[in-house]
């Protein structure tokens, strides 16, 4: 009853939020200086007939109208499910962005599971071999694995593996004149996946194996490993049982908030393998003053954001029964 | 023909020489010793075929070829380019990137007048089999097109008159603007075409179907005279069955209308349905290939040979089987050729880039091809703003800039100067440069001319108000009482080389001289909307870059019509000299070269003079491709989607 009202009242907070966003937002990228219809329209015309023409497309778009009407027009449609129309494109924005959208996922699903099965491990691992010369040499790796810029790893992996060794493609989402289907569609494009998967897990792996370590350090200092060794319970089921269930917590919450990333693309991943994806969308977007889009992918990652940080408070009941969703 | 035959070969002979001298008046400082206004090639020579006899040959810039032309479509190329490929294949109203733009001229052909490779106007002999002009007496002209006999689509069905008329009632009808909102720009010229556009009119009166393979365009009065009008008797077809089944075309004393279910809704189906509609998935065309599929997720596009299509102006048909258009980037473009998943690269420009290339080239692994941009990067200023509505301070600035040295610096070598609005390739250019050596001003840097035409300009005060001695810092001005500094407000885009580079050229020569330059960095759509006075600030100059239409037109660009003003005049320059030089070439008929060469001439010294710009440079171009791709033959009017049909592949 009380998780029931607990959530009553983050789903109100959530709605709440939400509007105020979506005005603040609203309001920012009306603010901008640059002119979506002008920047949609071609210029070698006949002033006049540019006129007509710049006139017909700013009332086509509603952008005639007082941005206050604007705006109600626009979280109106939003909230039935018509996110509008992109300047850019001159298509509903719901036709343009399902396609990078599925790219992005794709790319990060299997960055966050190449992730997760060796920083978890890793993490465990040198926690439990803490000061040991594989722990050093690891803690060394993962500070150049997440200091150094993706956009270096990225140049390196490419320069090392798609060009010195060609063993992968070096950008691209599929073969130029591929014609397979199913699987063999699968397998080529996982082979274009590679690289930036690589990429984006290097540094998702040195932060996350250091999140894992300090996490399960503190764990197995704790009391209670002390007794369940005492017990004479196998030294595997302290670590993975006792120890690393107590360590969850935090990395819960950085699981929470990748699998919101998921949804997020990287600008800099995607424009140098060329995936197109979210990012580079957002960037175009914003770029050509392609609103609709922009503030479609915004509304969706501030959802995305509210309703991750639920879920990360309903996980954290599910791993430590000690937190109680009232409080 | 032969005169600009000529030209080219002046020309080529000119820029060797000007090359080997170095230094020279003419600006060229590229790397490319051999390097020809119009292109050269690293290719093996060819022998003369059928298909190629009638090309316009350009000689010692032809390209040379190691095999046979195929006389059946064979192999694949894949074709590389920076900008992504968007499913978008109407035409570039709808979406005009540089690759969907010249696509969609591989899928939509003929169109009754072309541009020849030399860059001249002329009907499509294989596509016009007459074409009859009159001018009436109300001041209107009227071309009465026949169309040849057997030209089909790429299903086959026949392709007549009504095809013809249909894309000029589609392309100008209000039904068409409320699909994605349209906008119908192309034949404004047309008499009678706003009232049928607004629909206050069903028919459209300067166009009528004379019979099923002839009809006829009657240009409106007021668009006459123009140097280009042949060009308004340019039309390209759309498949009146697929776009509007069901409809048919009348013709009325009115006009040629629409009859049938013609209406948006229905257009939202056959041109805007994302599965099926014409501008997602054209499946009649009638250009030198059709469209094979399209991948969202990886922006590639296949296209194949369309078999049904007659052939080029001059009867050449398209011998590369299948094409692939995928995007690539700047920083590994030159690997992808290399690794050959990209079969060819074209207009490549900045040093690095064409370096490495030429280190393939140089490996044997590929080939290259270049030519002198169409087009200038220039410094634009706005002349209705202070202090830079006077010509003194422009040219100020401009003896502020090493223009040379700059080209050279930006382009790695690769890249020309040139001293008005025109290009190397420009046929007026190549008969023009003795004449040009010694009327135009190159405006060498010079501070102490600088300092010269500002003092000249009433630029003679100091921060007191005082008579400006060397060393007083910035240079004011008495303006009704007023004492105003000599400040330059300069707006350029983020992430721009240009921008760096005059940041680090300009601001210290500049002050040497008594300005100050205030430099802003913005986005390109808020430099845009400056350029526009849309927003809140206005500048004084911004740094952009151009290339020249086919149908370059001056006299709209310095029109000082209000109307013109922020549009097509975006120097916003309101000088009645210019205006004049430039309104002057305007009605000069098309054929009439020597008066055009003469008012050209003449535009361009009052251009030099009034200085509405300052041209930067003007990139050379590197086309590089696979050893397996024969006889590319490019030019900054002659794309790649034109020299593709020419060339060929051998696997």
């Amino acid at each position: 009853m009380r998780t029931g009202r607990y959530l009553l009242k983050r789903f109100i907070y959530i709605i709440f939020v939400f509007f105020i966003i979506s005005i603040l937002m609203f309001a920012i990228y009306k603010s901008l200086p640059g002119d979506p219809v002008r920047m949609m329209m071609q210029d070698n015309v006949k002033p006049e007939v540019y006129q007509q023409q710049y006139e017909a497309t700013k009332k086509m778009l509603g952008l005639d109208q007082p941005v206050p009407v604007q705006y109600i027009k626009w979280i109106t449609n939003m909230l039935r499910g018509d996110f509008g129309y992109s300047t850019e494109y001159r298509r509903p924005v719901k036709d343009v962005i399902g396609v990078p959208m599925r790219n992005t996922v794709l790319l990060n699903i299997f960055s966050m599971i190449f992730v997760f099965l060796i920083a978890v491990p890793l993490g465990i691992t040198t926690a439990v071999k803490k000061n040991s010369v594989f722990d050093k040499i690891v803690q060394v790796v993962t500070i150049i694995g997440y200091s150094v810029p993706g956009f270096v790893i990225a140049l390196l992996a490419i320069y090392v593996f798609a060009i010195r060794f060609p063993i992968f493609p070096i950008s691209g989402v599929k073969t130029a004149g591929f014609t397979g289907t199913g699987f063999a569609a699968f397998l080529d494009t996982a082979r274009h996946m590679v690289l930036p998967v690589l990429v984006m897990s290097v540094g998702g792996i040195g932060s996350i194996t250091r999140y894992v370590r300090a996490s399960m350090i503190d764990a197995l200092r704790m009391d209670y490993i002390r007794t369940a060794r005492s017990k004479g319970l196998k030294e595997k089921v302290v670590v993975y049982v006792h120890a690393f269930r107590n360590a969850l917590i935090p990395i819960v919450t950085v699981t929470t908030w990748w699998l919101i990333g998921l949804f997020g693309g990287s600008v800099v991943i995607e424009s140098i393998f060329l995936w197109d994806g979210l990012g580079k969308m957002m960037i175009t977007g914003l770029n050509q003053r392609d609103f609709s889009v922009v503030l479609a992918m915004q509304m969706f990652y501030v959802i995305l954001s509210l309703a991750g940080n639920v879920l990360m408070d309903i996980a954290y009941t599910m791993v430590d029964p000690r937190v109680k969703l009232e409080n | 023909m032969k005169r600009k035959l000529l030209s080219v070969l002046l020309a080529s002979a000119m820029l060797v020489s000007l090359t080997a001298c170095g230094n020279n008046d003419n600006g060229a400082v590229t790397n490319n010793e051999s390097a020809a206004p119009k292109t050269e090639s690293t290719a093996p020579a060819e022998e003369n075929d059928d298909a190629e006899a009638s090309e316009p040959s350009t000689e010692s810039t032809a390209p040379e070829v190691s095999s046979e032309r195929p006389t059946t479509p064979s192999g694949q190329l894949i074709i590389g380019t920076t900008t992504d490929l968007e499913q978008d294949f109407y035409d570039p109203i709808y979406n005009n990137s540089a690759t969907n733009y010249k696509v969609c001229g591989l899928l939509h052909g003929y169109g009754t007048v072309i541009t020849t490779k030399e860059g001249e106007w002329q009907t499509d002999p294989v596509v016009v089999a007459d074409l009859q002009t009159a001018e009436n007496e109300d001041g209107t002209k009227t071309y009465t097109i026949k169309i040849n006999d057997g030209l089909v689509w790429s299903d086959d069905s026949p392709l007549t008159a009504k095809d013809y008329v249909f894309a000029l009632l589609l392309e100008s009808s209000p039904e068409m603007m409320g699909v994605d909102n349209y906008a119908a720009t192309g034949y404004t010229t047309l008499e009678g075409w706003a009232d049928f556009n607004s629909g206050s009119t069903k028919a459209l009166k300067g166009v009528h179907l004379i019979d099923d393979m002839t009809f006829s365009v009657t240009i409106a009065a007021s668009e006459l005279p123009y140097h280009y009008d042949l060009a308004y008797a340019s039309v390209t077809p759309r498949p009146l069955a697929v776009l509007a089944p069901g409809c048919d075309i009348e013709d009325t004393e009115e006009g040629a209308t629409i009859t049938g279910d013609f209406t948006t809704e229905v257009l939202l189906e056959t041109i805007g349905n994302t599965d099926t509609g014409y501008r997602y998935n054209p499946q009649v065309v009638c250009g030198p290939y059709k469209l094979v599929s399209y991948d969202a997720s990886s922006r590639q596009g296949t296209f194949e040979v369309n078999e049904k299509f007659a052939g080029t102006f001059d009867g050449v048909k398209p011998m590369i089987k299948t094409v692939i258009i995928k995007t690539v980037t700047a920083d590994t473009e030159i690997n992808e050729l290399q690794a050959g998943t990209v079969d060819l690269l074209f207009q490549i420009s900045g040093g690095d880039s064409i370096e490495a290339g030429l280190d393939l080239v140089d490996a044997g692994v590929a080939q290259k091809h270049t030519f002198f941009r169409y087009g200038y990067g220039k410094i634009q200023f706005d002349c209705s703003q202070f202090p830079t509505d006077s010509e003194n301070v422009r040219q100020a600035i401009a003896y502020c800039l090493d223009r040379n040295e700059f080209a050279r610096q930006y382009s790695g070598g690769y890249a020309t100067v040139v001293h008005g609005e025109y290009g190397l390739s420009q046929w007026e250019f190549v008969d023009s440069k003795d004449w040009i050596d010694e009327n135009l001003n190159t405006y060498e840097k010079d501070i102490e001319k600088a300092k010269e035409v500002l003092a000249a300009d009433g630029w003679n005060l100091n921060a007191s108000g005082e008579e400006y001695k060397d060393g007083d810092g910035l240079r004011y001005k008495d303006v009704d009482g007023e004492l105003k500094p000599l400040e330059i407000q300069w707006c350029n885009s983020e992430g721009n080389p240009v921008s760096e580079l005059l940041g680090t050229m300009l601001p210290d020569a500049m002050k040497e001289a008594g300005m100050e330059l205030k430099a802003t960095t913005t986005d390109f759509p808020t430099l845009l909307s400056g350029i526009n006075h849309d927003g809140e600030t206005t500048y004084n100059m911004y740094n952009l870059a151009t290339r020249f239409s086919l149908q370059h037109s001056p006299w709209y660009y310095y029109s000082m019509d209000e109307m013109y003003l922020g549009s097509l005049n975006d120097n916003w320059i309101l000088d009645q000299e210019l205006a004049d030089a430039a309104w002057a070439l305007k009605a000069i008929p098309g054929d009439d070269d020597a008066a055009w060469l003469a008012a050209w001439q003449n535009y361009q010294k009052v251009w030099n003079q009034k200085l509405p710009n300052i041209p930067l440079y003007s990139d050379e171009y590197h086309d590089f491709y696979s050893n397996k791709l024969q006889g590319w033959d490019t030019s900054s009017i002659w794309d790649w989607t034109s020299a593709l049909v020419y060339a060929w592949v051998t696997e």
